[in-house]
């Protein structure tokens, strides 16, 4: 009863102020891009600009080939405008690939000097043998200015010939697999709820201290633990709502809610219950600030590998978040793991508890602090 | 009651103690003042009496719980108003007072009652950040109350109130005196000291320097002294003469026969001044 006061209390507190509102408003905010503006899939076209400087009938055979793979056969007339000049360009979009062909070789280096794209100029030599020039930025790897020395020295029939001669099986049938939208949802998920509830519920404690009522609790006969949840309950339920109200909308009936539920629980646990603890050690937010930044910027680090899979070190794996983007990402897939998100809840849950405890230790020792 | 044998207290555990040997009782029904200037370590020893700050060294009972075994429910039985008012800003008062009646395993008195014993009827429903100093001063002890507690703790308790207010409060802590609930004070105000307490308790850095009655203080320490103003050749003289010594009664006399008398008091020495006799120190 005590505590379901403390909580309800609480959730008034928070209700009036700043900080609950800014969880609900950001989330609103990543809703609004996630809905507006970010489509499911990002593009991978690469646009390519090139000129033939070659007699027409030959230049025509080349663009007899690209015409093949256009998605609707057909070249569009178009005025390309870069820094207020038009370049006139034949457009061939492929499912991959968007070409201009441009008109003159002055056109292709102003387009890769301008757009800062790969360009290529194709000609003939006095043999009457292809030649090929590409203007580079200067930023591709050794390996791609390899790749483009050799790529002429076979003829593209015996290229395309090999490439057709590989067997490339997949080990796996019928994998999930989240569009490129859904896969920014576990970050979302653990920055919103994890990272957000760290910082905020330090920030509570310490407009608390500023108030003094933590003094005035620690004369009832109320233990320090049932103030200490109330706050983490606030945090769960300010989690849970930013999270359902980003969730839902973006992906639909495809999540194991229930699971998903469990995990933001214990995360959003463990991220407060680690908040209270760094709080304990200072007196006001400006003096937890480079703590709190600190962690949080660790915590940021999975992130980066989770988007760069080939930047994966195993100590990363150490980092709460890592474990938190992968649980997240298998609940999104809604593919039923269930025991592995019930070990990562547990382990969140397991942790969460030693530092909740911990933090109950200091509290008690330190309320005039 | 209260019994405090050689407590003491340092911040910062290096051997420098901001409360030192201190020993005293408190008994049931009885109004104890803990008289000393800022920094004295009176409110360092309310905070271990009242378990805001561990007990490091010492023997401390207060109302049959010894503070060596920790235990919540003592706080059943206390109610302690703080210096600095600690209020919710973003609750109103009622809220406030509502939210700690349900902190306790006994019964409370009701928040609307009290709001009106401190003068703050009509405010139930405004955010204690709108108060005044003094009305979220009123509002803290209030709070304080709301228990119905048999040890009361004060620190300084009419501190930067107007008047009036400090008043209601001094009133407001005989009242419940007389109700039988002892209570525990600092400040460094003599005349609170002097009008509320049964007992007072010098305390200079950290260590007490005597306890006795304000009446018996002033008993032993205090001069008696009339101060008369008269008429002499169509000017005021005005002059303090002992009331013990035989040169001073005589002039008194020859004063009184031969001059007009315009005022005369008897003057007792004041708390503030014994204290300074006492202790070589200002109360500031």
């Amino acid at each position: 009863m005590k505590l379901f006061s403390s909580f309800i209390k609480e959730l008034k507190l928070a209700s009036r102020g700043f900080y609950f509102y800014v969880e609900l408003f950001m989330a609103v905010i990543i809703l609004a891009v996630f809905l507006l503006l970010v489509p499911d899939n990002f593009n991978n076209q690469r646009t390519e600009y090139i000129y033939f400087d070659m007699p027409r009938q030959t230049s025509e055979l080349f663009l007899q080939e690209i015409l093949q793979e256009d998605t609707d056969g057909k070249a569009a007339p178009v005025k390309v405008e870069v820094d207020k000049q038009e370049k006139d360009a034949m457009l061939y979009t492929t499912s991959d690939q968007k070409i201009y062909v441009l008109t003159s070789r002055e056109d292709v280096i102003y387009m890769a000097d301008k757009e800062k794209k790969i360009a290529a100029v194709v000609k003939l030599d006095s043999d009457n043998a292809i030649n090929y020039e590409y203007y580079l930025q200067g930023y591709e790897s050794d390996k791609f200015k390899n790749l483009l020395k050799i790529l002429h020295v076979e003829s593209n029939e015996t290229i395309e010939a090999a490439m057709n001669n590989q067997d490339v099986k997949p080990l796996a049938d019928n994998t999930l697999v989240l569009s490129d939208k859904e896969n920014m949802m576990p970050s979302v998920l653990v920055f919103n709820g994890a990272l957000m509830g760290l910082f905020i519920i330090a920030a509570y404690i310490f407009l608390d201290r500023k108030e003094g009522v933590i003094m005035a609790y620690a004369v009832t006969p109320s233990p320090v633990w049932q103030y200490l949840m109330s706050k983490v309950g606030v945090i769960l339920v300010t989690t849970i709502l930013s999270s359902f109200l980003v969730i839902i909308p973006v992906m639909g009936t495809q999540p194991d809610y229930l699971l998903l539920l469990l995990l933001l629980v214990t995360t959003a646990f463990f991220s407060s219950s680690l908040g209270l603890l760094i709080a304990s050690f200072y007196k006001n937010v400006t003096q937890a600030f480079g703590a709190i930044y600190g962690f949080m910027l660790l915590m940021i680090l999975p992130n980066i590998a989770y988007f760069i899979p080939s930047w994966n070190p195993d100590y990363l794996k150490l980092i709460p978040t890592y474990p938190m983007l992968e649980g997240f990402k298998s609940v999104l897939l809604g593919n039923n793991d269930w025991l592995y998100v019930l070990t990562i809840s547990g382990g969140f849950l397991l942790v969460g508890a030693i530092l909740f405890s911990i933090s109950n230790r200091r509290y008690k020792k330190t309320l005039l602090g | 009651m209260i019994s405090v044998k050689n407590l003491y207290h340092s911040y910062n555990k290096d051997g420098k103690y901001q409360v030192k040997d201190v020993s005293f009782e408190v008994a049931n029904g009885e109004v104890f003042g803990f008289l000393g200037p800022s920094g004295a370590g009176k409110s360092t020893a309310l905070n271990i009496l009242t378990g805001l700050l561990p007990l490091q060294q010492g023997e401390v009972v207060v109302g049959g719980y010894d503070l060596k075994k920790v235990s919540n429910e003592r706080f059943n039985k206390i109610g302690m108003s703080f210096e600095q008012s600690n209020v919710y800003s973003k609750l109103t008062a009622k809220e406030n007072l509502d939210f700690y009646r349900k902190l306790f395993d006994v019964p409370t008195l009701d928040s609307h009652a009290l709001l009106k014993l401190v003068g703050l009827e009509g405010k139930e429903h405004v955010k204690a950040g709108e108060f005044s100093k003094g009305m979220k001063h009123r509002l803290t002890f209030a709070r304080s109350m709301i228990n119905n507690p048999e040890m009361w703790f004060l620190d300084e308790p009419t501190t930067g109130l107007d008047p009036s207010i400090a008043a209601d409060i001094k009133d407001i802590i005989k009242e419940k005196n007389k109700e039988g609930v002892t209570v525990f004070l600092t400040t460094h105000n003599m005349f609170i000291a002097d009008e509320l307490c049964d007992r007072v308790a010098f305390i200079v850095d950290g260590e007490i320097k005597l306890i006795d009655s304000p009446k018996n203080l002033k008993l032993q320490y205090g001069d008696k002294l009339v101060e008369v103003e008269y008429m002499e050749k169509g000017e005021v003289i005005k002059t303090t003469l002992s009331t013990v010594l035989p040169e001073d009664k005589r002039e008194l006399q020859k004063i009184i026969e031969h001059h007009d008398i315009q005022t005369m008091h008897t003057k007792e020495a004041t708390l503030e001044e014994i204290f300074i006799k006492v202790t070589g120190r200002g109360l500031v």
